[in-house]
């Protein structure tokens, strides 16, 4: 059951006795005005966890509510302002900046052997300008909240007498965070590799991280565009949305799921980049279809921009449209497909170690897997027409952003915690929460795929006594994942205070980020490093000292 | 087995008699095809369902077995195999899937064709969505209904829908079928009921507030039953029961923003309205403010009810928060029902 940790291996160093970026310099302005990545990575990661742990505190008041059919907790309206900040904090403050924010500004400069991100000024930008579009948002609930569901849907959120106003400018500024972001990664991982990464010895997070950076990008001013146009409407009645000025309500979907769409994939990519790398690690093996996986996510990049209709199949746009969309939307499902099977081809023959990061990876492709395929039973058009705006979509979306990203961002996190603190946490905890997040996931969602083909409509805060069952054990699913998710937070909290210390490359990986001092020093590496091995070749790692090989 | 799905359209209850249920049902379990819709969306639901379940057995089936045996005993074991790529095998994976997702694709997109265009001898119904009722208008018949509507067996129905305010969607799940409504536009929709009974509408696109109280009945009747126009069924030869066909009307319109015993709403209470002196109501002095924003003292009487009711924002309650809410206009009402409420109103009449 535990791993045989080798006399030989060589613990990170005492603190105090060598700098790291953590002790390299003390007091409030050395973090907030730090340049360095993995600072202002670490602060991303505390943001956005807070965020992801309010988000879930509004989930658990929806599902309590829903108890009982006619509601048993709030009004009608206040329950409609609790989903919808369960929704705008999760997507817009949580999942997009998530893994990019944290972990990608952690690891992507340590993967690529750089020793910053090419533009550290504008990287504590992006994380200021992330801060400041979520007091928009903590403010617009102080301003009376906002109820029109995390799509902003036109012509409901002109007319609703709330601060959509200023949410819609929290959103304008994440927006800008998201972009500053994206264009940073870009440039690093064109400009700042180390001697020997070629594009193909990249790891696949980097892959991942970059072709996210691009959808960043290319889609979110679109998204920023169009809640500017909204707080104008609401401001000045131009009549662009408002069909009472002449306006146009399928013109906001459209605008919205244009840049929505591709959101799905700015939150999957880097998930699926974490899953990748923690395959191969923890398997031992070469990734298997490395090319393929590579290519796959700028397959999905590209494609993801031309399926937003699929969206809309009841919105009455016309035949050929629904046509299009329903073809490329089964089309994108294709490369999404080639990486679940190769991840799982990679795990095959493997050497296995059911460590927690790979507990929670195994997750992640067991969720993934029914993620994505009732994602192609809904875009079948027909099947869609009834499944549109149910609780199977609802959760569907879950499958894929809760249980996939969510998972993946965990698995990341317990993969590289002891690079980032060189401390562990307590692994049987580590286990057995990810075991009840897992059971506590399937618990509450699995209930609403079978009310949501029943006709369950989501964003009810009152239902007929039908479905009563199925909301009653998902509310109670939903109590155990909360709980698996506090146990979490509660163990890595723990080991910051009282963690063993972490080995120099805790799971024997060969990619730089492990070749970095754990935890690394203010600009990553001693030496400057150099790539002579193609990625993933373990057998450069030295499974005697579990050091790869200092050059 | 995979019965427990969409299977089971939610129905409130079966006209026929409890022995008849069964007959619904064949000898797997499954419940007969409600609507003609059913052999386009069950029947592709199944096949993707069933396709689904295929690749998620083979993907948890080698995750299973490759974490039983490849399973890491020592630190220092190595893997078994260090293939990187086996390109047959990937093309095998990339073509098959491909091949079952496009059959997906032309079963969805011919059945969505055949979805969307109406026999020409359906029956033209209208329904018009509002925050937060339905009302329905029928061929032939200048009486609406309000969240309840019938149709007749056997006979492919039309819908026109409509939507006054913002967007809504006509959900009837039990006929598979689902279309947005949106203001400015028309959208339409038909099905073909096949079985009597009674089910659910849901509205599907969220519209604020009570979104999840807007809700409709269908009816689905015989030749004979549909003869009789159930919908315009009022009675009001008497003032008790034009007053308790008032307070159905209630139910069903009004009961979301007005309370009938005091406390405050969206919109105002309708106690004490009007005040009973001994056979006479009198209606009490209120203040309104006019769309120019002056203000004015009027006596509520019929004929400002009936006003409210059909231009409700061109005399709004001057009182907080009444004068900021706006009510949408039931301008179609007609006097009777109209009469209705008016009646039931009384009957909230403080002595």
């Amino acid at each position: 059951m535990t791993t045989h940790v080798p006399a030989l291996d060589i613990h990170t160093s005492e603190h105090g006795s060598k700098p790291n970026y953590l002790n390299v310099t003390k007091g409030f302005k050395s973090w907030a005005l730090t340049l360095d990545h993995k600072r202002i990575g670490l602060m991303y990661l505390i943001g956005v966890t807070a965020a992801f742990l309010a988000g879930g505190v509004f989930a658990l008041l929806v599902r309590l509510h829903l108890w009982e059919p006619h509601g048993a907790l709030f009004t009608n309206a206040t329950y409609n302002q609790i989903f919808t900040l369960h929704g705008v904090f999760m997507v817009f403050i949580f999942v997009i900046p998530a893994i990019p924010g944290s972990l990608g500004n952690i690891v992507l400069p340590l993967m690529l052997g750089a020793k910053d991100v090419a533009l550290p000024r504008l990287n504590l930008l992006s994380f200021y300008l992330w801060l400041t579009g979520t007091c928009f948002a903590l403010y617009a609930i102080l301003a009376g909240g906002f109820d029109t569901g995390w799509t902003f849907y036109a012509p409901y959120s002109l007319y609703t007498n709330q601060a959509v106003v200023s949410i819609g400018l929290g959103i304008f500024i994440l927006g800008f965070s998201s972009i500053f972001t994206g264009l940073n990664f870009i440039v690093t991982t064109h400009k700042m590799r180390a001697p020997g990464l070629t594009w193909f010895r990249m790891p696949l997070f980097v892959w991942a991280i970059y072709a996210t950076a691009i959808l960043q990008v290319l889609a979110t001013p679109v998204l920023g565009i169009t809640v500017l146009l909204v707080a104008l409407e609401r401001i000045y009645n131009i009549g662009i949305f408002d069909p009472r000025l002449g306006g146009d309500p399928v013109l906001f979907e459209h605008f919205f799921w244009f840049y929505s769409h591709p959101a799905v994939y700015i939150m999957v990519l880097p998930a699926f980049g974490i899953v990748s790398e923690l395959v191969t690690v923890h398997s031992r093996k070469p990734l298997f279809g490395y090319k393929l996986i590579a290519f796959s996510s700028l397959a999905i990049a590209v494609i993801s921009f031309l399926v937003w209709g699929h969206h809309m199949f009841t919105s009455g746009q016309s035949t050929y449209a629904m046509f299009a969309f329903s073809f490329l939307t089964f089309f994108v499902a294709i490369p999404t497909a080639i990486k679940e099977f190769s991840w799982v081809a990679t795990i095959w023959k493997g050497s296995i170690a059911m460590n927690a990061p790979m507990l929670y990876t195994l997750s992640f492709l067991i969720i993934f897997a029914i993620g994505g395929l009732t994602g192609v039973i809904l875009g079948a058009l027909n099947v869609d027409i009834h499944l549109h705006d149910t609780y199977f979509v609802v959760a569907h979306f879950h499958y894929v952003m809760m249980g996939s990203i969510a998972l993946a961002f965990f698995a990341g996190l317990h993969h590289w915690w002891p690079k980032m603190f060189g401390l562990m946490y307590n692994e049987g905890l580590a286990k057995l929460a990810c075991g009840i997040i897992f059971v506590g996931f399937n618990a509450t969602f699995i209930p609403q795929f079978i009310m949501g083909s029943r006709g369950m409509p989501r964003r009810y805060a009152t239902y007929v006594e039908d479905f009563e069952m199925y909301h009653k054990a998902s509310t109670l699913g939903a109590i155990v994942l909360g709980s698996g998710v506090a146990l979490m937070v509660g163990y890595l909290v723990h080991s910051l205070l009282a963690g063993k210390k972490a080995m120099q490359n805790q799971w024997g990986g060969v990619t730089l980020d492990w070749l970095s001092p754990t935890p690394p020093p203010l600009e990553n590496f001693d030496t400057p490093p150099v790539v002579t091995h193609e990625v993933y070749d373990y057998s450069v790692l030295d499974l005697k000292t579990l050091q790869t090989p200092v050059r | 087995m995979i019965s427990h799905l969409i299977q089971d359209p939610p129905k409130i209850n079966y006209i026929e008699s409890p022995a008849k249920i069964d007959a619904l049902s064949d000898h797997w379990g499954q419940l007969v095809p409600l609507a003609s819709t059913f052999d386009h969306v069950d029947g592709l639901f199944y096949f993707t369902y069933i396709v689904c379940i295929f690749f998620f057995v083979l993907i948890a089936g080698v995750l299973a077995y490759s974490v039983a045996k490849y399973r890491r005993k020592t630190w220092d074991q190595p893997a078994v195999s260090n293939v990187t790529h086996n390109t047959p095998l990937e093309v095998i994976w990339t073509i098959i899937p491909l091949i079952i997702v496009m059959v997906m694709f032309a079963w969805g997109w011919k059945g969505s064709l055949d979805m969307t265009v109406a026999p020409a001898d359906a029956v033209q119904y209208k329904a018009v969505a509002k925050q937060w009722s339905w009302t329905f208008y029928y061929p032939n018949s200048k009486v609406q209904s309000f969240n309840e509507f019938w149709v007749e067996i056997d006979k492919p129905a039309a819908f026109t829908l409509q939507s006054t305010d913002v967007l809504h969607a006509f959900f009837l799940p039990a006929m598979r079928v689902k279309r947005d409504i949106v203001p400015g536009r028309q959208g339409t929709l038909w099905f073909h009921p096949t079985t009597k009974g009674e089910y659910h509408l849901f509205c599907a696109e969220y519209c604020g507030g009570d979104h999840s109280k807007m809700y409709a009945k269908l009816h689905v009747v015989s030749a004979e039953d549909y003869a009789k126009k159930p919908w315009d069924v009022l009675k009001d030869s008497t003032p008790q029961e034009a007053a308790a066909s008032g307070e159905n009307l209630y139910k069903q319109l009004c009961i979301s923003c007005h309370s009938v015993n005091g406390t405050a709403g969206t919109g105002p209470t309708w106690k004490g309205l009007f005040s009973k002196q001994g056979d006479n109501y009198l209606g009490r002095q209120r203040e309104v403010v006019t769309p120019d924003g002056g203000t004015q003292t009027i006596t509520v009487d019929e004929a400002y009810i009936t006003e409210s009711i059909r231009k409700p924002n061109e005399k709004k309650v001057a009182e907080l928060p009444y004068r900021n809410n706006n009510m949408s206009a039931f301008a179609d009402l007609d006097d009777r029902r109209v009469n209705c409420l008016i009646a039931y109103m009384k009957t909230l009449a403080d002595n």
